[in-house]
């Protein structure tokens, strides 16, 4: 089975699976409140998975994916809402759209796609800046999202959130879409796409001159990851049942950038790793912060506590370990020192600095 | 041989984080004789700052009924969970409250905040309760069937000031001003435009649009000064800090017109920003300065103070108190906590008098378009209650819906 899975380069997304499984699995032995932390973290893991699909490969950070995750949500929003509910509130959609309801899954693959056409628009203008300019024009975008959804009353309810949307998104729900969402990263991590796009990271001469068109791969891997991330924000809007476009703005950003560096943007396993061990703090904090009794004692932190010692911990982490947790590996099983099957294929790693 | 992808410290650390969380993650059943109101509100983040004088409220009402003798026989039992002003974990924060068994949840003052617990207690079949939501999708139209709140509407703010100021001001240029920020801001105007029109006389003279985040509004006061005559009042939308930054840059530009708010602005916290400030009314549910006509609302405010060290600083602390009033009552003639049942009562209680003024619940509308009013005037700096007003007509419906 290991060979198996080593010989066909499926070691490390089938270990990460395994692994959010098992949280699924655990979270339904606790409490609801437990099994929406743990649906949440899920879909955290969709949105940081797409903003790796980009970040990773391509080694420019991107502020602009929450737009997309916005697009997304709000993509759900105007095709699952009850007919009788949209008529009143949305009332500049489309005749089509305001008298159906489609059911979730394919709203959400077609909000995910309709995120997509969004990046291959937008992209094919922003990526043809270098560098920190298209950082900044991709921070742009997200403003463009914030302004005109906030503004755009009559099609997505502009500062007022739109209440009503069918939440059927669970622990298994989101696990599943997590899972898709892994496997698109990984397959276009392990295809040429994702080879050559990690070329123009390391040395976009030498790439050009292999014939790699920079801006192409660029765009391939904006528009995959704008699509995963469509999907983690349709997944979003489907468990809260609520959507604001102030919902998709920094401090979304923020968190979910905050989660793939320090878990190491360069892997997969980075980017997962980032949410899980981020996600616990987080809530380990909040239960903190709630207080808990051990033994006689209880335990309160004074409220705000869990923003700022996040923050501490991301820059320690950060001094310690600038290239992430996982430091650009994945997750592999452990090794022998003396290998007794044949050689494998070396999974995916960045160049040591 | 590859280093081990997690490093040591963390391989150590990362059983305990998952231990940690998934015992504090476990169910604590609660069982007991003692009825058990939920609060889901922001004890961090700006919510805070509006949820937790309400709250403070609320929970002198419930110690005036567990001294009186409880509700139905049973005494009342409070159980805070934190929403931290974020959207899921209000959600989380209303399920925990209600694994805890709340009969009532009492959600934050914000829709947008608020909604989310509210909809789990609506799942749930609860009776959720806004602390201060002055939205009219807090309530049927946003959550359900069982979702109240306890204060007034923006839209009567706005329509209370433009009766006001055309009865008692001699109000008839009118120029409108909206902080196009939050629903509540918008709320406020749509009430001064619905009833500006049915006022004889009264002509909007301008509109203008501002963000509560922009550092200047030298364009909007420019459109302002370019009228053939200064408005006689202006209507403000917005709220503070933005609101304080626009009244300075009025009054600092020369314009003496009255200046009528809605009531988030109440408060003498902000005054500072505009020294020696004049013709400025702001219209709220009772006085936090001690003129009160009714003085049991002083007598309030002092127990206030006693018990958690200063007075309310503004009038958002007062609909916490009349939540638990009203639900009390309709538990109590409902002689049940059964969602529906209390909701009946709730929905015939037509101005039901309470200590800031009558309250009105009906079976389209669980919040209040229309209420007493008082109004408070900012005279060289100093706030106090000068009048007070009932609009001529309720709010209707559709006009708040906005269709």
């Amino acid at each position: 089975m290991k060979n198996f899975l080593q010989r066909h380069r499926l070691e490390t997304p089938v270990l990460l699976c395994l692994a959010l499984a098992l949280v699924a699995a655990l979270s339904l032995a606790g409490s609801n409140g437990l099994q929406r932390t743990i649906t949440e973290v899920l879909i955290r893991v969709v949105m940081v998975v797409g903003m790796f699909i980009f970040i990773g490969h391509s080694g420019l950070i991107s502020f602009g994916h929450m737009a997309f995750v916005g697009i997304g949500a709000y993509g759900v929003a105007w095709t699952t809402m009850e007919p009788s509910i949209k008529q009143y509130v949305l009332t500049g959609l489309p005749d089509l759209l305001l008298h159906s309801a489609m059911p979730w899954v394919p709203a959400s693959l077609l909000a995910g796609l309709l995120a997509a056409a969004v990046a291959l628009l937008a992209g094919a203008v922003i990526l043809r800046l270098g560098g920190i300019a298209a950082s900044i024009a991709t921070f742009s975008l997200l403003a463009i999202f914030n302004v005109v959804y906030s503004n755009w009353d009559s099609v997505t309810a502009g500062s007022s959130s739109i209440v009503g949307i069918p939440t059927p998104v669970g622990v298994w729900q989101a696990f599943a879409f997590a899972a898709v969402a892994i496997a698109l990263a990984h397959w276009h991590g392990i295809s040429r796409f994702g080879l050559a796009l990690r070329a123009v990271r390391e040395e976009p001469v030498a790439a050009r001159s292999c014939g790699i068109h920079a801006w192409r791969q660029l765009l391939v891997a904006f528009v995959l990851s704008a699509f995963v991330c469509g999907l983690g924000g349709a997944l979003d809007a489907q468990f809260l049942g609520v959507v604001n476009p102030d919902a998709y703005y920094l401090g979304r950003t923020f968190t979910c950038l905050t989660m793939l560096v320090i878990g190491g943007s360069a892997s997969l396993s980075g980017a997962v790793t980032g949410v899980l061990v981020l996600s616990a703090l987080m809530e380990l904090l909040i239960r903190l912060e709630t207080g808990i009794a051990l033994g006689s004692i209880a335990v309160q932190l004074p409220g705000g506590s869990q923003e700022i010692v996040t923050g501490l911990a991301m820059v320690l982490a950060l001094i310690r370990r600038p290239t992430g947790l996982m430091q650009g590996r994945d997750w592999q099983w452990p090794r022998l020192a003396h290998p007794q099957s044949p050689p494998t294929v070396p999974p995916l790693e960045m160049q040591p600095r | 041989m590859p280093q081990n992808p997690l490093s040591s410290t963390l391989r150590r650390a990362l059983p305990a984080l998952c231990a940690g969380l998934l015992a504090s993650g476990l169910a604590c059943a609660q069982a007991g004789k003692d009825i058990v109101v939920g609060f889901a509100n922001a004890k961090s983040g700006w919510v805070e700052a509006y949820d937790t004088p309400a709250r403070r409220a609320a929970l002198i009402r419930i110690d005036e009924i567990n001294a009186a003798g409880g509700l139905l026989g049973r005494k009342l039992k409070v159980v805070e969970t934190d929403t931290k002003s974020d959207r899921a974990q209000s959600a989380k924060a209303g399920l925990e409250a209600l694994d805890q068994g709340a009969e009532l949840l009492v959600v934050s003052c914000d829709y947008d905040f608020g909604a989310p617990a509210a909809l789990e207690a609506q799942k749930k079949g609860k009776v959720s309760f806004f602390l201060c939501a002055e939205d009219i999708k807090a309530g049927v139209q946003g959550v359900g069937k069982n979702a109240f709140s306890a204060s007034v509407l923006a839209a009567v703010q706005g329509a209370t000031m433009a009766e006001w100021a055309y009865h008692k001001r001699n109000m008839r240029q009118a120029y409108v001003l909206l902080d196009t920020t939050i629903e509540y801001n918008k709320g406020i105007c749509t009430g001064f435009d619905w009833m500006a029109p049915q006022l004889k006389g009264v002509h909007i003279v301008g509109r203008d649009n501002f963000k509560n985040g922009d550092a200047s509004i030298a364009a909007q006061i420019s459109r302002i000064k370019a009228l053939l005559k200064e408005p006689d009042a202006i209507m403000l939308c917005s709220y503070i800090p933005g609101a304080a930054s626009a009244v300075r840059q009025l009054r600092a530009a020369g314009i003496q017109s009255l200046i009528l708010n809605g009531a988030a602005v109440d408060g003498s916290y902000w005054l500072d920003s505009v020294p020696g400030l004049s013709n400025f009314a702001v219209p709220v549910q009772g006085s936090v300065y001690g003129d009160d006509p009714n003085p049991q609302v002083e007598a309030f405010n002092k127990t206030f103070a006693t018990r958690y060290g200063a007075r309310p600083s503004n009038t958002y602390a007062f609909p916490g108190y009349v939540l638990i009033d009203v639900w009390a009552k309709a538990v109590n003639r409902a002689q049940s906590l059964e969602a529906d049942k209390v909701t009946a009562e709730l929905e015939k209680m037509r101005s039901e008098p309470t200590l800031f003024g009558p309250r009105t619940f009906s079976k389209e509308i669980h919040h209040q378009n229309q209420a007493r009013l008082l109004i408070s005037e900012v005279k060289a700096g100093k706030p106090g209650i000068v009048d007070e007003w009932t609009i001529s007509s309720p709010v209707p419906l559709p006009v708040l819906l906005k269709r």
